[in-house]
């Protein structure tokens, strides 16, 4: 069931709330209004049809019993009733019709009562006397009718039948609906004032409610957002009370997401554990055996490469990793790895910035490129990095003779081996490129200033960079 | 050179041995990590291969023990963790160098080599002493630019003199870096390696220090005695 078509729904719950709260405040202020009005004019009416009753009693005054007028009588009535214009009266007896000079056209006749019922002469009372004629066993309650005047100006009338000898006569009294009118209209500016003025203080009371009601939704999503970029483990859990079982759910979907991700990292390392072990004590046994080593190492060659993959493709996507310990950590493995060569590392990695990838990723990313470098260079490896609008790069440049332009794309292909002359296996670049791109980056080969291989990482900086 | 080999695979361990014992080396091949702790605390290595995934014991955990101990012994990490984080974790352990399994023996062989080398403190691959050159690289030894065969035992004795040159080695320590831990040794069988080693590239060039050791050296007899 929708109560409103969704096109036309506002996409936020913000929007909603208020599009709903704006047309129920709309709706109930025109109800209340309306309700206002209508009492008012019930009151007002029920003054007026008092005044038109107490005409009637007095024009009842001028009806003798037999049905006749009484034309003094009615002399006296007519100039106690002549006063403000537009008040009018009528007899209608079956002798005749005496009325006010202009009495309107009665356009509705069913709104006129039907006559009443004859009743029986020896039930007659003598006429009442004034103030309470409409009085007494032979009157009927006055019913209310509406006309037009001969100007089209509504009326409002009141009319009663009073039974005589020759059959019901009928008095009708009749004043102009202004006089209901004007005092309505009058009280109607003031009336729209005040329920401006209570459409404004119930809007803005919506709006206040949907700021505070919204807030922990907006410090929930902050909260998420942290955890994203590594800044935070979990989200807080003293949460308003509705919002306090999301928060829990959110936090063990993050456990069970980090015990998976463990788990399969875990197996990846066991599986590779338990693969080369082997494989090395084979090609050990092979190693007088050129053709069938060779299928040892294609074998490697292809159980590094996927492990390689399959453990990249559990990676931790939500993590911080310091730049510059990591890469004091893995200057200083690179060059015990390489210590027989006297290769001279010049690091001048920024301080203080973080960057958005789990730090074993980040080691295996920049361990290959450094790694590849020193196994290049002829006597210097480079790193430098910068930091700007939530990217980091870092670049690793040898004194090698680099990568021609034409094998620089070549490079990042998994299992091209370029190199020749070094141990390399031909994986480090690939490595690299997809473990850049999985964390939201990539790797551009490029030629170092001295003519050797410039490899650059981006990746974006943890959002929580102090 | 004497090998501690801290491998638990009861394949790959002895491959490694025999590849390594063809390279005219001494090897110790232990497979537990507590026994392999106490070797290298209380026995003269050159050098030790060690596998981190041990069982019961972890090879990061043995290392770390061996430094805190002020063990000085040089250590190649030999292990199929190939992650970086489980290199810089090693370095930082202590570790000297670091090979990922799979690998080339020659590789190992080769590493091995310039780790003892250089904790003699030799910069370069080649040690001269008078007419004789030690490849620390290759292994190889030449005599007046020719190349000196030799066997295991004299190798080992040769090796481990020329790397501390005009230094003299204790007959005791000579004797521990040559003969592997279960080896029958003789007393008297370190003097007729050196006897032997005399006839083949002169007798001059080792030099007995009485009641201290040997040592080579490519000064006259003449000065020295």
């Amino acid at each position: 069931m929708t109560l409103i078509p969704q096109s036309i729904l506002p996409a936020s719950i913000h929007g909603r709330m208020l599009l709903i709260s704006a047309l129920a405040t709309l709706v109930a202020l025109a109800v209340a209004g309306l309700a206002i009005l209508g009492v008012l004019q019930g009151f007002v009416t029920r003054g007026l049809d008092q005044r038109l009753d107490a005409e009637l009693s007095l024009l009842a005054t001028a009806v003798r019993p037999d049905g006749a007028i009484d034309k003094p009588r009615l002399a006296q009535v007519r100039a106690a009733l002549a006063g403000e214009p537009g008040w009018r009266w009528r007899i209608a007896s079956p002798g005749g019709v005496v009325s006010s000079a202009d009495f309107p056209e009665v356009e509705d006749g069913p709104l006129l009562p039907p006559p009443p019922p004859l009743v029986p002469a020896a039930d007659r009372a003598p006429p009442p006397p004034v103030g309470g004629p409409l009085e007494g066993p032979r009157a009927h309650a006055p019913q209310p009718g509406e006309g037009y005047d001969a100007d089209g100006r509504r009326v409002h009338m009141r009319s009663v039948s009073l039974p005589s000898t020759a059959g019901p006569v009928t008095l009708t009294a009749a004043a102009p609906w202004a006089m209901v009118q004007k005092p309505v209209r009058g009280a109607l500016l003031p009336l729209l004032a005040i329920l401006a003025i209570l459409g404004a203080v119930l809007g803005g009371a919506a709006l206040v409610q949907l700021r505070l009601g919204l807030r922990p939704l907006r410090r929930l999503r902050a909260d998420v957002a942290a955890v994203r970029d590594g800044r935070a483990q979990t989200v807080a859990e003293d949460q308003p009370e509705e919002l306090r079982p999301l928060a829990t759910e959110l936090n063990a979907l993050l456990q069970d997401n980090a015990r998976t991700l463990a788990t399969a990292r875990a197996s990846a390392a066991n599986l590779a554990h338990a693969l080369k072990t082997p494989v090395a004590a084979l090609a050990l046994e092979l190693r007088d055996d050129p053709p069938r080593a060779a299928l040892i190492d294609r074998l490697y060659g292809t159980i590094r490469h996927h492990l390689a993959r399959a453990r990249n493709a559990v990676t931790e996507r939500r993590a911080a990793a310091p730049l510059a310990e990591t890469i004091a950590d893995l200057l200083g493995t690179v060059a015990q790895l390489h210590a027989d060569r006297a290769l001279v590392f010049d690091d001048t990695a920024q301080a203080n910035v973080t960057v958005a990838i789990e730090r074993s990723d980040l080691e295996e990313l920049l361990g290959n490129l450094l790694d590849n470098a020193a196994r290049h260079a002829a006597s210097r490896v480079a790193i430098a990095t910068t930091a700007q609008d939530g990217t980091v790069r870092i670049t690793v440049s040898d004194d090698g003779p680099g990568i021609p332009v034409a094998d620089r794309l070549r490079a990042t292909a998994p299992g091209v081996r370029l190199d020749e002359r070094g141990d390399g296996d031909g994986f480090g670049l690939a490595i690299v490129r997809d473990l850049a791109e999985l964390n939201g980056g990539r790797l551009l080969l490029d030629e170092a200033p001295g003519g050797g291989l410039a490899a650059t990482v981006e990746l974006p900086r943890a959002g929580g960079a102090s | 050179m004497r090998i501690l080999l801290i491998e638990d695979d009861p394949d790959l361990g002895p491959a490694i041995a025999k590849a390594l014992r063809a390279e005219n080396c001494a090897v110790d091949l232990v497979a537990d990590g507590i026994d392999a702790q106490h070797l290298g605390d209380t026995e003269r290595y050159d050098a030790a291969v060690l596998d981190l995934g041990l069982p019961g014991h972890d090879g990061i955990a043995i290392l770390r023990a061996w430094r805190e101990g002020a063990r000085g012994l040089p250590v190649l990490i030999l292990t199929a963790r190939d992650g970086w984080s489980d290199k810089v974790a090693g370095f930082k352990a202590g570790a000297d160098d670091f090979m990922t399994k799979p690998f080339r023996i020659e590789e190992l062989m080769m590493r091995l080599r310039a780790l003892v080398r250089r904790a003699s403190g030799h910069a370069a691959a080649r040690i001269t002493c008078g007419p004789l050159v030690f490849d620390s690289q290759t292994g190889q030894f030449e005599l007046e630019g020719l190349p000196l065969k030799l066997t295991a035992l004299e190798w080992r004795v040769l090796s481990t003199l020329m790397l501390s040159k005009e230094t003299v080695i204790a007959r005791l320590d000579l004797l521990e870096r040559v003969y592997e831990g279960d080896a029958e040794v003789d007393s008297n069988s370190l003097e007729v390696i050196i006897g032997r080693l005399r006839k083949k590239i002169g007798a001059d060039l080792i030099e007995t220090v009485r009641g201290r050791g040997y040592r080579v050296t490519a000064a006259t007899p003449a000065a020295s005695e």
